[in-house]
């Protein structure tokens, strides 16, 4: 396990430009001006009910969860607890927690962080997280209304509590999720849960201006000591990119999501182009087949497409760099992803071989259903429309809304799909999209279906050493490369500019947005707004 | 006048009745639904189980009748229902909403009014000269540019080059954050109000009775302020209602380009993430404001001229 | 003594423009507007080469922006076209037959008028999905109103007069009096509504486009390449500069033709109408 995760390491700094001191002393004070790009309005305040990323900004300074992802290891760390103690085979971890207090002035105690997940997996609410607790013992039994209390959610004292799980389970990934955050017990009844948010985080709540921005202030009480940094930080909504290019130029907001015109734009800026984070995010962008359609049913075919397209060219001038060229769906982050696998090379002739091969030397007709987004929609689909219709693969581009197209791809009503699909950074979680057994609505959008494939699925699941474990995922994603369920196109790249007073921001390859406020602080050199 | 007053009103009750079947109609037909946009940022955020959970706690899964009838009652209340995003009834979002729609939209037509205005009657003094081709090519000229575009340049020069005023967002509901998007927004109205106003003079110097009060010796700047200002008023006032009445419709593109917090983005974004309470709601309310402002135009009209009364 | 009317000849010298570009484009470019895509030559600057310069893919400008006034302009002629027909057979039939018939056109009329049009647009766009049918369908349904009052308030005049109603006496049916006795004497102030509609529809257009609901690419759409550019803004601005202007000279040249036009047929019309 230590090897793949100094390897992850490795890349991680190989991909972010630490363009700060490393040695710089961090300085108390001031105000940040971030940047929330995902739509102009947040959802309710209540994050536990809310599964999106734009929410995740307010909520990241506002709670904490369990766990914490650590940008610099790439992987989950214990937070909220200060030890835990594995038992079983891996079932039940037992956690002590840290001394820490809510914002409303209460200690953290087991019956807070029991509460809080009594309060998402509990099916009346339909959350998101529920998820995460699935495979919890006696779950089933709480949703089924047949006890109150959970078996495997168990207090034994003020400070420690356990979590007992069905099989081996590494719970970090999930419990980590901003979603998963600790309340106060009692919260749910409060009357004002949606509009004042308490939690554990560095900042409290002070004002939501609806469609404008959050803002939120230090908490002196936070638990680590000396953080945070800041004063204050304002969560401002600003979606469109090109508003956004102007508000970053003008200095009227310190970080800006970028997207592949502006990366460009700001590299050429020598004032610029030393302020920006980049890290390879882990989202793989593809154009996915329904196998159970013509002409897609034909490995060749989907083999074909995959040879078709200048993927490098496209990478190179549409996408201008701001990904990394795919080669299978496992993103070059993910400590399973297989470094010496060639991609499928450029090649027309082969490409038209191929379709000769699976009985169509006349070509296919094929339609793909995509979003108007410009890093995995119609500004791609326009691209490789021309590079297939040379091979004699004739696209007709459908395009839909989000919303229609996570309704059409879960229900299999499509013919092809483009979209960006999460690939990390749990590796064993991703492959499990791939398992025959899980069912197209709840992940397997390319209802990829191979005996081989689930045999090494099943084995690495079986596998207690984590570098066996790893070995088996590698194979298991080799083998979807083989079988090409999908055009595999890049893993994102994302990048951030900041401006120059800005330091401690932290290359988050899980959303490279969504930031601990409490690292961050601004130097003397920031406007006077911000101080 | 109090029973005209009534008569309009009473009039408008058909065109709220049809406007709620249709705008329930059309929604209940919209492909993707809210549970389906949870899913589409590709981070395997919901799955089939949780889908079913929603669809059943917001009554999604109810026969369109049933949730018609309960949705109908519920306006009766004036509860618009619960919105699926923000878990807060709609009303409250709407209500952290409208103050900022008003704002802009009051903001956008003073600055139409006051420029507006002036420049239709200067244009109007010597019809045919250069100065009335340039003003009303002008005109013209902001009736035929994408408000988006507009908006971009606008940003780009005051705020990037010139410095001079933010460029995006709401502030803490300062005044030089209302700049930008207002003037944006006030070109149209601008535009119209301009050509009517150099119509409406133009129109009624030409007209007989003008004729007959200079036949009876009255004096020029009388028969101006008489009957010019008066017969020009009535105009401009149905075009300014006319154009404040629909503002907070045309309001969405700049809304959503300048990060103004008003019920135009949060209508697209609900739209986009299919919160069906929070979209049936704010058309509604837009729709009222329409009906509202015209509503009112049409008695200031009867009073300014009683003959409308009898029509 | 008609003095020149200069709304009028401008207005036509530019709506002429659009449609030479529009109809000759095949011959005026030699590319492809889809598939001469040569991400080599992305966002090269205007050159002999290519004259409006290339946008992000490598297409060249002037070929899209020529073929983007074909989808612009069948935007707005075509969605011009069915507002008409409806504003038309709804209002001359309401004001000829009166009675509960009049009531109801009233009615939608009036919630036509309610809902601002770009929303409707947008909630139509909503339920068939993005698209040039779809784009079509929503900006013909939604803007109706305006025809449908002119025709009906003049129909209302002109039925009392007494070649209508002789021709009623004559035997005529109601279609045929309202075909060949209302319609042609009503083509004129529709013309000019029209020929505006057709300005307000490419705009609506470039608006649909921003809020995502536009047309299906790759076929170049003024509105689309618009959007798509004003990211390009500083390294690339002849991508959004020329579908922009010629968004602008378009509506432009309709919206002086149809005031030229009102000044043409009938100088006091211009007041009725904001």
């Amino acid at each position: 396990m230590m090897k793949t995760l100094t390897f992850s390491a490795m890349l991680m700094a190989g991909t972010a430009v630490a363009a700060w001191a490393q040695d710089a002393t961090p300085q108390s004070g001031g105000t940040l001006n971030f940047t929330a790009p995902y739509g102009s309005t947040f959802g309710t305040l209540d994050i536990q009910t809310s599964s999106s990323v734009q929410d995740e900004f307010v909520a990241k300074a506002i709670h904490r969860s369990l766990y914490d992802w650590n940008s610099d290891t790439s992987q989950p760390e214990l937070e909220l607890a200060t030890k835990v103690e594995v038992s079983d085979e891996g079932r039940t971890h037992t956690y002590t927690l840290r001394d820490a207090k809510f914002h409303d002035g209460t200690t953290l105690t087991s019956d807070d962080v029991i509460a809080s997940y009594k309060r998402i997996i509990d099916p009346a609410n339909a959350f998101a997280g529920a998820r995460y607790f699935t495979n919890l013992v006696g779950v089933d039994a709480y949703k089924e209304d047949t006890s109150k209390d959970i078996e495997g959610l168990k207090k034994i004292d003020d400070k420690t509590f356990s979590l007992t799980y069905t099989g081996a389970t590494e719970p970090g990934y999930d419990l980590m999720r901003v979603n998963a955050a600790i309340y106060p017990a009692g919260a749910a009844d409060r009357e004002d849960l949606q509009t004042n948010p308490i939690g554990l985080g560095p900042f409290k709540f002070v004002e939501n201006i609806p469609g404008s921005r959050v803002v939120v202030e230090k908490f002196d009480d936070f638990y680590e000591e000396g953080k945070p940094y800041l004063d204050k930080v304002n969560v401002l909504l600003l979606s469109d990119a090109s508003a956004r290019d102007v508000a970053f130029r003008n200095g009227e907001i310190d970080v800006s999501v970028m997207g592949p015109s502006q990366y460009v734009t700001y590299q050429a800026d020598p004032a610029l182009k030393d302020h920006i984070l980049e890290v390879a995010e882990v989202y793989t962008r593809n154009v996915g087949f329904n196998p159970e359609r013509e002409p897609f049913d034909k490995k060749e075919v989907r083999q074909a497409f995959n040879h078709a397209i200048n993927t490098p060219l496209i990478i190179e001038k549409l996408v201008k760099n701001k990904a990394y060229r795919a080669t299978s769906f496992l993103p070059i982050s993910s400590p399973a992803y297989n470094k010496d696998a060639k991609p499928y090379e450029y090649d027309v002739e082969k490409a038209k071989q191929l379709l000769a091969d699976a009985g169509y030397p006349d070509g296919v007709d094929v339609e793909l259903t995509a979003t108007q987004n410009e890093s995995w929609g119609l500004t791609i689909v326009e691209a490789i429309i021309p590079m297939l219709n040379e091979a004699g693969i004739r696209v007709t581009a459908k395009p839909v809304e989000a919303s229609v197209l996570g309704a059409e791809v879960p229900a299999g009503d499509f013919h092809s799909f483009m979209w960006s699909n999460v690939s990390g950074p749990d590796p064993f979680a991703v492959m499990t999209s791939f398992y025959s057994d899980t069912s197209v609505s709840s992940g397997n959008y390319w209802r990829f279906d191979n005996a081989e494939f689930d045999a090494l699925y099943e084995q690495a699941r079986d596998e207690n050493d984590p570098e066996k474990r790893t070995e088996l995922l590698r194979q298991a994603n080799d083998i979807i490369q083989e079988e090409a369920p999908m055009w595999f196109f890049n893993y994102n790249k994302a990048v951030m500019a900041y401006q120059p007073w800005v330091h401690g921001l932290q290359a988050n390859a899980t959303e490279l947005a969504i930031q601990n406020y409490e690292d961050i602080w601004i130097d003397d050199t920031a406007p006077e707004s911000r101080r | 006048m109090l029973r005209f007053t009534i008569r309009r009103l009473l009039q408008v009750i058909p065109t709220i009745i049809a406007v709620v079947l249709l705008i329930f109609v059309i929604f209940s037909v919209v492909p993707g639904s809210f549970a389906s946009s949870l899913m589409s940022d590709g981070r395997g955020g919901a799955d089939a189980d949780m889908v079913a959970r929603i669809n059943e706690q917001f009554g999604l899964d109810d026969p369109v009748h049933v949730r018609f009838f309960d949705y109908v009652t519920g306006l009766l209340q004036f509860d618009m229902g619960e919105s699926f995003r923000f878990r807060q009834p709609v009303t409250e979002v709407i209500g952290d909403r409208i103050w900022a729609s008003l704002k802009l939209s009051i903001a956008a037509m003073v600055f139409a009014i006051v420029v507006g205005v002036p420049l239709g009657f200067i244009a109007a003094l010597k019809p045919g000269s250069i100065l009335d081709s340039i003003t009303m090519i002008g005109a013209v000229s902001g009736l035929s540019m994408p408000q988006f575009w507009l908006g971009l340049l606008l940003m780009y020069f005051f705020a990037l080059i010139l410095g001079w005023l933010p460029s995006f967002g709401y502030g803490g509901g300062d005044f030089k954050y209302l700049i930008l998007p207002a003037i944006t927004l006030g070109v149209t109205p601008l535009a119209l109000l301009a050509r009517t106003t150099r119509a409406g003079v133009l129109e009624i110097t030409n007209e007989d009775f003008i004729r007959t009060a200079h036949s009876k010796g009255m004096s020029n700047s009388r028969v101006i302020r008489w009957h010019l200002t008066r017969n020009v008023m009535v105009l401009v006032v149905t075009t300014i209602g006319l154009q404040f009445g629909s503002m907070m419709g045309q309001a969405v593109v700049i809304e959503k380009l300048f990060s103004w917090p008003g019920i135009g983005t949060l209508l697209v974004d609900s739209v986009a993430i299919r919160d069906i309470p929070v979209v049936q709601g704010t058309i509604l309310v837009i729709v009222l404001w329409f009906l509202f402002i015209n509503t009112f135009v049409d008695i200031i009209y009867a009073a300014i001229d009683p003959r409308i009364k009898q029509t | 003594m008609r003095r020149f009317n200069l709304n009028l000849w401008l207005g036509g010298v530019l709506t002429l423009i659009v449609i030479v570009g529009a109809v000759f484009a095949p011959w005026l470019t030699s590319l492809d507007p889809v598939f001469d895509a040569n991400l080599m030559y992305a966002e090269e600057p205007p050159s002999g080469q290519f004259w409006f310069g290339t946008d992000e893919q490598g297409r060249d400008v002037y070929t899209r922006v020529l073929y983007g006034a074909r989808i612009s302009l069948t935007v707005g002629i075509v969605s011009q076209i069915i507002n008409s027909v409806i504003g038309l057979s709804l209002g001359i039939s309401a004001a000829y037959w009166g009675g509960w018939w009049d009531d109801l056109v009233n009615g939608l009329t009036n919630v036509m008028l309610a809902i601002p049009s770009l929303i409707f647009a947008l909630a139509i766009m909503a339920i068939l999905g993005p698209g040039l049918p779809s784009l079509l369908i929503a900006l013909g349904l939604t803007n109706w109103s305006w025809t449908c009052r002119i025709a009906r308030s003049s129909t209302l005049s002109l039925k009392g007069q007494g070649y209508v109603q002789a021709a009623s006496t004559l035997g005529y049916s109601d279609i045929r009096i309202m075909w060949t006795q209302l319609l042609p004497n009503m083509v004129g102030p529709i013309l000019v509504i029209s020929t505006l509609g057709i300005g307000a529809a490419v705009l609506a257009e470039a608006a649909l486009s921003f809020l995502g609901l536009g047309i299906r690419p790759p076929f170049p759409s003024w509105g689309a390449m618009l959007t798509g550019a004003r990211e390009l803004i500083v390294i690339a601005p002849w991508a959004a500069v020329f579908p922009g202007l010629a968004i602008f000279v378009t509506v432009l040249g309709f919206n002086l033709l149809g005031d030229g036009l009102r000044d043409y047929l009938d100088p006091h019309m211009r007041t009725r109408q904001q």
